[in-house]
């Protein structure tokens, strides 16, 4: 059964074919941030909830408070109509919607996960390779809907390169989220938990300046729209489709990601890393 | 020369009241170029030692050593060295065959022309070749196991892990995973093999080691430990292998005894 001397060679490693020891982080990020972007575009109705929920906020909202702001006699507004003040919280609430973690949990469930922790992989790729994705078909959608919201005669005042940067943003966002959301899948290896965990962080994208701006909420709604840092970068998504270039709220808005970024991140490697 | 060395390995689940001892110190020494069977009822600590010796786990108390890297000190590198084929069949069923071996490929570092090459000539040798561009999710489960196989193998190991390769199969897939792990025990690869079926262990491995509640409590080649446990009882037929796990953890038929008299 065992033979050994014949063909002993055959386990030499092609050194041409074979890349160095090191693992790279990006590398293999983009690797499985492909195959992510794949998995996605074959499971087109996963991406039902990401568009029409958000657009279902957006028409209602709009339809309930557009007369309560008429664009004339509303300053905050600036001119535009009031689908413009709402349509951060709808970019926003799709960028919440995203499916990285349930099939990280399905990853985990089907034994796929530990396929890809058995290879010498960085392990802050098998967290970012699904964020990547969640990137991208966040540009996507966000583009989408800013698209649909140009027909109805919402402007990004800020012009294409504002319309950019507010598509990074929302995108950013959408990766912070869905990393929180895999921390939790990691932790409890539940679909369940982990959809009672969105349900959890669900309620801070409402916790925010949503109807009116931040000045003319209840005192209490204040408070609290102040502390979540949410408000932030919604403040900075509404600032590009309102102001323009508002470098403070800009700068706030993606401070925000910034350090919430820096936190899942840490997170999630400390957790792949001693993840048994 | 020695492919795994695990000296007291040990695995303790939870801590102080709530500790639960999975592996209680194994000690293990696999040859190179051998096919060594890894025996035992349910929960005896089978699968949980594999994924010690394969960096999957963590080890609570002793050392391993997978083709010569210390899994605990340089799991990267011993990623490297090894190919695991775990319990369920490890794969993303959204993918096609040849998609996934793709990508397994490049994650070890090959290039991409490499990869498309490397997923070919695997494809070809686990004979899915036919399936190749087809999702996953419409394999059957022996396809899914030689794919499975398959993507242990991208990398040229040098130790492969399968923890029970059959388990579930039909007996016609069961015997082609056989062929495959003779195949590629041929090519050089020393392949470390989990299983509850004891024909499969009698038909495929050199030597064997049996656990039960996390111990080793018996080891050496299938025919030297059916010879043993005959000269021992002092029987007339030569036992079968079944006969040697029984005896080596007859507690189980005294316990099942003991449930029938609960009864």
């Amino acid at each position: 059964m065992t033979t050994t001397t014949t063909t002993t060679t055959t386990l030499v490693t092609p050194s041409d074919t074979i890349a160095p020891a090191s693992s790279n982080v990006m590398r293999d990020s983009l690797l499985l941030g492909g195959r992510a972007v794949r998995e996605a575009l074959r499971t087109p109705d996963s991406l039902f909830p990401t568009i029409f929920i958000p657009l279902f906020f957006l028409v209602v909202n709009v339809g309930q408070a557009s007369r309560i702001f008429p664009s004339g006699n509303t300053p905050f507004l600036r001119g535009q109509n009031y689908g413009a003040f709402q349509l951060p919280a709808s970019l926003l609430l799709s960028a919440s919607f995203g499916a990285a973690a349930l099939y990280l949990v399905e990853e985990i469930e089907g034994g796929y996960f530990d396929k890809l922790r058995a290879t010498p992989i960085a392990r802050m790729s098998l967290v970012l390779g699904r964020l990547y994705a969640e990137f991208l078909k966040t540009l996507a959608v966000g583009a989408a809907m800013v698209g649909l919201a140009y027909l109805f005669g919402i402007r990004v005042k800020s012009g294409i390169a504002g319309f950019l940067v507010l598509l990074v943003l929302v995108a950013l966002w959408a990766m912070v989220f869905s990393g929180f959301m895999q921390l939790v899948a990691l932790r409890s290896r539940s679909a369940a938990a982990t959809q009672g965990a969105s349900m959890v962080f669900f309620p801070l994208l409402f916790l925010t300046p949503n109807f009116v701006p931040r000045g003319q909420l209840s005192r209490p709604m204040e408070i609290a729209a102040t502390a979540n840092p949410v408000t932030y970068v919604m403040e900075a998504a509404r600032s590009l489709i309102l102001e323009g270039f508002n470098g403070t709220a800009l700068l706030r808005g993606f401070a925000v990601v910034a350090v919430a970024m820096a936190l899942m991140l840490a997170l999630s490697v400390r957790m792949v890393s001693h993840y048994d | 020369m020695s492919a795994i060395v695990a000296t007291g390995v040990q695995k303790t689940y939870g801590t102080g009241t709530d500790a639960v001892v999975a592996v209680r110190g194994v000690d293990l020494d696999v040859a190179a170029g051998e096919v060594f069977g890894f025996l035992g009822p349910n929960g005896a600590g089978k699968s949980t030692t594999v994924r010690m010796l394969t960096t999957l786990m963590t080890l609570t108390a002793g050392t391993a050593k997978v083709a010569g890297v210390d899994v605990a000190a340089d799991p990267h590198g011993a990623r490297r060295k090894i190919g695991v084929a775990l319990q369920e069949a490890g794969l993303d069923s959204r993918q096609t065959g040849r998609e996934l071996l793709t990508l397994q490929s490049r994650l070890f570092g090959m290039t991409k022309p490499a990869a498309a090459a490397r997923a070919d000539e695997l494809l070809t040798l686990v004979e899915l070749d036919d399936a190749a561009d087809r999702r996953v999710k419409g394999y059957s489960g022996g396809m899914k196991r030689r794919l499975d196989l398959a993507s242990a193998l991208v990398h040229r190991p040098e130790v492969l892990f399968l923890d029970e390769p059959t388990t579930g199969l039909d007996p016609a897939s069961r015997l082609t995973v056989w062929e495959e792990v003779r195949r590629i025990n041929r090519l050089g690869t020393t392949v470390f093999l989990t299983t509850q079926y004891l024909e499969e262990a009698d038909q495929l491995c050199d030597r064997l080691a049996i656990i039960d509640e996390g111990r080793v409590v018996l080891e050496g080649t299938p025919t030297s430990l059916k010879q043993d446990l005959q000269a021992r009882k002092g029987l007339a037929a030569e036992p079968t292998l079944d006969d040697v796990f029984l005896e080596a953890t007859g507690r189980t038929r005294e316990r099942s005894a003991g449930d029938v008299k609960e009864i």
